[in-house]
């Protein structure tokens, strides 16, 4: 497993110091944070105790955007719950398409062909770039610097303009399926992705140059929230701010799945694991991403006209244009969209999105309804972690741990 | 992360238990074990198998039939790079099970949403309260008997609403 | 500004317009909005407010955090009723005069999200201005929503509201009728008519 490891200098030592001439000190005051706060990310409602500036404890309280989305699986089917699974993590919706579609399909027991593996690993680092933009957007925005939240929004909507191209809508675009992805790319969206990969690397490298050295993100993030490995595995976290604390796993390379064991790219790693290393490594899995996605746009090259969909008339939609013109394939994607079937039994899927561990556990029980739908959220960890991160911190480091944990609302509360 | 590694090391760590292989159609090692003992399991795949994270907590409801819930656990080995998953079935009546928190702190939360969710207790939980519904909120929406369109979903914020209108008319 | 006039022909400098149309312009092309990005609906806001659609254009770009300094909500995203406490206190906070946006389709119907925790539409808890459907609406639809509520801005008549209390406008039978902290009048002559308060007007206006 080859990996990258950053090594910078770093100087002094960032802990508050605690006020204790401070005339309020030893007086506890509650504060509540949200559930509308700019710096809460959505809807994340924070009690925060504070003696002085010091942070004693914090209270994470979520809920505010609970939708009832495993509810909605049990009552709509399979199929129908597809276009909620884009509205989980509304950040990067193909990511959690892919998901959902890769545990359905370890239910069923189908292959998706490889043309179709290879749109989906497209799509999904193309989502992580996605999210990973909101973070440092939204991140910098709250921690002061307002330019990067243009930078970051001018390239999300480059991804937007591919993606509306490919599906035909900017975002929530539920385009996976069971057994494939719903149609193949053509030529323009080939074009504008080229395009898009070509810029990409040299924008990454101006928001760097913007933030890496840049004294206020520097100092406000530096040191703040740090976690060690131990934490990050006894806490459930994953995904970037594990590999920020130092610990080489991704799920891509570790239990891969979608055939990303073909693929070269490393896994960026923190030594220090505070909020600053986090940052790091996110940039520089963006840099990775693309160039999967070249290698992926490489092999689309490859294989064009070969099926991105599975035949499988049990459990996979039939092409479109073969439903307006045969009365089989039409009844056959009314069976599927209406009454899917998938087979008596239970399936875990995990994926490596941008937030960490997304998984999918759903049990069946051999009829259209599926008897449960859990939504393993890795925000949910993250958003578990903060009074870990910020006890006895500063209240205006509050700002640095949630930008630097990444969550989204949507999928923290389902 | 050959499976066979995989059940060879757990039976090995729950050498003296009963438990029982369920098949699964994603091949990960599924343990069913009666409720009297889950502690017990869970305590020795934390200890000996070196299961050091939790993945999920969450339960299946069989409604209508009894005993009722299929409590679920899956943790995650790192060293191994292989997964578990613990299953107990458990009564509809006042159900609960112990807790694990104590061995994975980063159980708490999905704890919470189970018991949110299902009204399943985690005895020993140090903080068990509603997780996403509000405080408030008297009924367990992931239970097979309770209807998609929720029971009074509007109530807690009708009766604050009626108290802060009944607040401003006194103050006018 | 409709009927703006030279006072005189003399060129000094003069403009004579009404008092309305004078107010109206001023609102409605310096409107500071609130966005409450409570789920997806928020990304597109964000990306609105982002440089490709720039709505800055449209005078609207102020967006502000505290709902003290704001006079358009939008309400961008799923509301549940979790939620909807702390999103009616900030409907509540925020200064007379106050428009409401609901983007998408959830916050106007409750969307697909037809379960136990979705309000089924905002103006269940408070009135809206202008809905926008779609999941999410593409920012030029949002767009094209501020620019239907400047429309719908240019016909109030402010005057009359200042001298006589609301107008017919905001009475949608949600809640504004009665007495809230942030009211400078006294409504409770309309109190009596919640629902259907013309009559009542009608009797002001005379
Ligand atoms: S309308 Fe659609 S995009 Fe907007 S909040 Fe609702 S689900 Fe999300």
């Amino acid at each position: 497993m080859t990996s990258h490891v950053f090594e910078y200098t770093r100087g002094g030592n960032n802990e508050p110091v605690p006020d204790s001439d401070d005339p309020v000190h030893g007086k506890p005051m509650l504060v509540n944070m949200g559930p509308q706060h700019p710096a809460t990310h959505g809807v994340l409602r924070l009690v925060v105790e504070l003696d002085g500036e010091t942070m004693h404890s914090i209270d994470p309280d979520v809920g505010y955007l609970h939708r009832g989305k495993e509810k909605t699986c049990e009552s709509l089917g399979w199929h129908k719950f597809f276009p909620h699974t884009d509205r989980l993590d509304y950040v990067q919706p193909l990511m959690n398409n892919c998901g959902y579609a890769l545990a359905c399909e370890k239910l069923a027991g189908i292959t998706v062909p490889q043309r179709g593996q290879d749109v989906r690993v497209l799509l999904m680092e193309l989502s992580r770039v996605m999210a990973h933009l909101i973070y440092i957007g939204t991140t910098s925005i709250d921690l002061g610097a307002v330019t990067i939240f243009f930078y970051a929004f001018r390239m999300r909507e480059e991804i937007y303009t591919i993606l509306d191209a490919y599906s035909g809508h900017r975002m929530n675009n539920t385009y996976v399926r069971i057994g494939g992805v719903y149609a193949d790319v053509d030529d323009t969206v080939e074009a504008l992705i080229e395009k898009f990969l070509a810029e990409t690397p040299a924008r990454i490298d101006e928001i760097e140059k913007l933030l890496s050295a840049n004294r206020i993100w520097y100092d406000r993030n530096r040191g703040v929230g740090v976690l060690s490995v131990a934490d990050c595995k006894r806490w459930s976290l994953s995904g970037p701010n594990m590999r920020g604390s130092g610990l080489a796993f991704d799920l891509r390379k570790a239990q891969p799945y979608s055939g990303y064991e073909t693929y070269d790219f490393d896994i960026p790693v923190g030594t220090v694991g505070d909020a600053y290393d986090r940052y790091l490594v996110r940039m520089e899995e963006m840099r990775q991403s693309i160039r999967i996605c070249r290698q992926a746009i490489e092999r689309l090259k490859k294989t064009k006209g070969e099926d991105v969909l599975v035949e499988d008339r049990r459990y996979v939609l039939p092409p479109k244009g073969a439903v307006m013109s045969s009365m089989e394939e039409l009844i056959a994607q009314f069976k599927i969209v209406s009454d899917l079937r998938l087979p008596k039994g239970e399936a875990y899927h995990a994926v490596e999105s941008s937030k960490g561990e997304l998984g999918f556990y759903l049990v069946s029980d051999g009829t259209s309804r599926p008897v449960r739908c859990h939504i393993r959220a890795p925000g949910l960890m993250n958003v578990q972690a903060i009074p870990v991160l910020a006890k006895g911190r500063l209240l205006s480091d509050m700002v640095a741990i949630i930008g630097g944990l990444d969550f989204v609302m949507g999928e923290v509360d389902r | 992360m050959t499976a066979t590694n995989t059940r060879e090391r757990v039976a090995a760590a729950l050498e003296g238990l009963t438990f029982e292989l369920v098949d699964t159609r994603d091949g990960m090692l599924t343990l069913r074990v009666p409720s009297a003992t889950v502690r017990t399991v869970l305590e020795r795949l934390h200890g000996r198998a070196g299961f050091e994270q939790n993945t999920l907590v969450t339960a299946v409801d069989r409604f209508p039939e009894e005993p009722r819930f299929d409590v679920i656990w899956q943790f995650l080995s790192y060293d191994h790079n292989d997964r578990v998953r613990v299953e107990t079935r458990i009564s509809g009546a006042n159900p609960s099970v112990p807790t694990c928190t104590d061995l994975w702190s980063g159980a708490s939360f999905s704890e919470r949403e189970c018991f949110d969710m299902f009204g399943i207790r985690f005895d020993g939980h140090p903080d068990l309260r509603r997780l996403l519904m509000p405080q408030g909120y008297t009924h367990f929406p992931l239970r097979k008997d309770f209807p998609h369109g929720g029971i009074e979903p509007d109530r807690l914020y009708r009766e604050w609403d009626a108290k802060r209108r009944a607040e401003w008319g006194a103050n006018a | 500004m409709g009927s703006l006039k030279p006072a005189d022909s003399e060129g000094l400098g003069f403009l004579a317009t009404r008092v309305d149309e004078l107010i109206n312009w001023g609102r409605k092309n310096s409107l500071w909005p609130m966005p409450l990005g409570l789920s997806c609906c928020g990304i597109e806001l964000m990306a609105m407010i982002g440089p490709k659609f720039d709505l800055a254009r449209f005078g609207a770009e102020a967006a502000r955090f505290s709902p003290r300094q704001c006079d358009l909500l939008v309400v961008a995203g799923t509301l549940t009723w979790k939620m909807a406490e702390a999103v009616r206190v900030i409907y509540d906070q925020m200064p007379d005069p106050k428009w409401v946006i609901a983007m998408g389709v959830c916050s106007s119907s409750g969307g697909m999200y037809d379960s136990y925790a979705v309000v089924q539409g905002v103006d269940s808890i408070l009135p809206v201005d202008v809905y926008v459907p779609g999941c999410p609406p593409r920012p030029d639809a949002v767009i094209d929503a501020i620019i239907k509520l400047q429309k719908k801005i240019e016909r109030e008549s402010p005057v009359r509201r200042l001298l006589k209390g609301p107008g017919v406008i905001d009475e949608t039978g949600t809640g504004r009728n009665f007495k809230q902290p942030n009211f400078a009048f006294d409504h409770s002559s309309l109190d009596l008519h919640p629902h259907d308060p013309k009559a009542k007007i009608e009797e002001l206006q005379k």
